[in-house]
């Protein structure tokens, strides 16, 4: 039983940092109804680039660099979208080629050891599972954001503008909004937090040039997980799919437990509710 | 008629003028073989993505599935590779099809990102296979094609099989099934009033997709002679997806042209790390400056509508 214990624990530790992925996700959703797949890549450069600079200034590099990338996809989904019967489905795949390039970039840069900071010696003692004072520090973070993510969309005028953007497009338009860039500033905010979550991740699991994808597709689950339209949701989907792969690594066999967590993701998705098809209604 | 046949034509007359030429160097042969291969892996996507607007991020792993179905079954079971290329073929196809009808009913987006989770998802399991799979060493001694045991004579096969797909492509598109295919794609809606039923039609064209991508695994499997988890990774689908798209996957012959357009391009590329950062690249901008692919631009169209501009 304390073995099951120590592992929801460290599901909760490493579920915190795809929570904080799981923003971005929501909020593109949100925004301009497309899902980027390039944002676990933000997260790996990020990560990268602050294990090589040391410090403060490795911080702010690493949110910068993933703040530039994620601003390329925001340039090239604005070009995109503004083509006459444009499809949401090549944004996807613009990203994901996006995605590829990233983690050609990181291989090519940075090489093909796995990045791993663990600055913490002494362990907290909590409930008899020795836990890092890292996961004190991901729970903060996580919290935070989540706090000011509310904040962002439902006490200011931007947030209002994001929210009218998204709903009802022309309708914004004609309100005034300006639309392309609300959405485009979608892809700034979501760089900053992948930039982030790639920090905490690189001081928690560590990562690798080719965690891009995984990174991507686990945070996806749990964006997808309580519901893909609102971007607080993610945060408590994160924790739940941290918590799934700590125990299937943990108590499954060698060999299924890599795999189980997919499996719940893509049951997640089956099942969820933007999978649902619109072909009663509307023609996406 | 002749419009029906009129891509193989054009596919079998350029193959047949440049066999000679190709069958004097050996690597120009493997070079030709190879193409052959990856043009029936972009035709795969050319059917699910272009014809059936399923964006299917997974289409190496069906070739992957149909290359280790033949490589365990010729070795281990020591049946005729001609037998194994028929399972190779229905397997991957009987396969796609319930996992299509599972993921078609979804949305477009979620779709995409469905069978990009399974072609990971795929992954993972040849890695962790075990002796079934060899796990990351892999499946090598992949016996040779009886009867095609040359060079020349592979590049025959592989060319022939891609062109009886692109006949039996083209004469599906042309086929009601087929406006059936662009209805759905253009707006499933409309289609569903018309009495088509979408979600089987759709399926039935990622499992054909599936189809042709496990005969690509299959003569990559016998042509290389190993299989491997990382042969026909997701990093191949998304190679084979931008063959497609340059090529335009929306035309019959488009794919085929982006495949010996990019193979013969990258093989330029120097190391092996970078090869991603120019796939990436060249999917974006091909995105961004010819979205229909080099066959999608209407070369003469325009052209035809500029000079009557001019005689107004």
């Amino acid at each position: 039983m304390a073995e099951v214990f120590e592992y929801v624990f460290r599901g909760v530790l490493i579920g915190v940092t795809y929570g904080l992925l799981a923003y971005p996700i929501s909020l593109l959703f949100v925004a301009t109804g497309t899902v980027d797949l390039a944002i676990g890549g933000y997260a790996v450069l990020a990560g990268s680039v602050a294990a090589s600079v040391h410090g403060w200034k490795g911080f702010a590099a690493a949110i910068l660099v993933a703040t530039i990338a994620s601003s390329v996809v925001g340039g090239i989904s604005t070009i995109l979208s503004r083509r006459k019967g444009s499809d949401p489905l090549t944004i996807v795949l613009a990203s994901f080629g996006f995605a590829v390039v990233l983690e050609s970039v990181v291989l090519t840069a940075f090489g093909k050891d796995p990045f791993v900071r663990q600055p913490f010696s002494n362990f907290w003692n909590l409930l008899g599972v020795r836990v890092s004072p890292q996961a004190g520090i991901n729970v903060a973070i996580g919290l935070i954001i989540l706090a000011g993510v509310f904040f962002l969309l439902y006490r200011t005028p931007w947030g209002r503008s994001m929210r009218a953007s998204s709903i009802n497009p022309e309708g914004a338009t004609l309100a005034g909004i300006p639309v392309r860039i609300t959405r485009f500033s979608a892809f700034v905010l979501a760089g900053v937090f992948a930039g982030i979550a790639g920090i905490l991740i690189l001081y928690t699991s560590g990562l690798s040039f080719a965690s891009g994808l995984h990174l991507t597709l686990t945070s996806l689950g749990a964006a997808i997980l309580f519901g893909l339209g609102n971007p607080l949701r993610g945060f408590f989907g994160g924790i739940a799919i941290g918590i799934v792969e700590a125990l299937s690594v943990g108590l499954a066999p060698q060999g299924l437990g890599t795999l189980l967590p997919y499996v719940f993701i893509f049951i997640v998705l089956c099942t969820g509710k933007i999978s649902r098809a619109h072909i009663e209604g509307g023609r996406a | 008629m002749i419009r029906r046949i009129a891509p193989v034509l054009v596919l079998v007359g350029v193959i047949a003028t440049l066999t000679p030429v190709i069958a004097s160097s050996a690597s120009m042969l493997d070079t030709s073989v190879v193409i052959a291969i990856y043009s029936l892996l972009a035709l795969s996507v050319g059917i699910t993505y272009g014809a059936a607007g399923i964006l299917s991020v997974a289409q190496a792993s069906f070739a992957a599935l149909g290359a280790y179905i033949t490589a365990v079954l010729s070795i281990r079971a020591g049946l005729s590779p001609w037998f194994c290329g028929a399972i190779a073929i229905a397997l991957p196809a009987a396969f796609a099809y319930p996992f299509a009808r599972l993921v078609t009913r979804l949305s477009p987006l979620a779709l995409a990102i469905a069978t990009l989770m399974f072609g990971y998802a795929f992954d993972i399991a040849l890695r962790e296979g075990g002796d079934l799979t060899g796990g990351y060493i892999g499946i090598s001694g992949i016996p040779g094609i009886p009867l095609v045991g040359t060079s020349i004579r592979f590049h025959v096969l592989a060319w022939s099989i891609v062109a009886l797909t692109v006949l039996g492509y083209k004469n599906l598109l042309d086929s009601h099934y087929g406006a059936a295919l662009r209805t759905i794609r253009h707006d499933a809606l409309r289609a569903a009033a018309d009495g088509v039923s979408v979600d089987h039609l759709r399926s039935v064209a990622l499992s054909l997709g599936a189809g042709v991508a496990g005969a690509g695994g299959w003569l990559y499997a016998h042509h290389i002679t190993y299989i491997g988890p990382d042969s026909l990774n997701p990093t191949m689908s998304l190679s084979v997806l931008l063959m497609a798209v340059i090529g335009g996957s929306r035309s019959v012959l488009g794919p085929v042209v982006g495949a010996a357009g990019l193979t013969l391009i990258f093989k330029l590329i120097p190391s092996q790390e970078t090869v991603g950062m120019f796939y990436g690249t060249a999917l974006i901008l091909c995105l961004l400056i010819a979205p229909n692919g080099i066959m999608g631009i209407r070369w003469f169209a325009q052209r035809a509508s500029a000079t009557a501009r001019k005689s107004r």
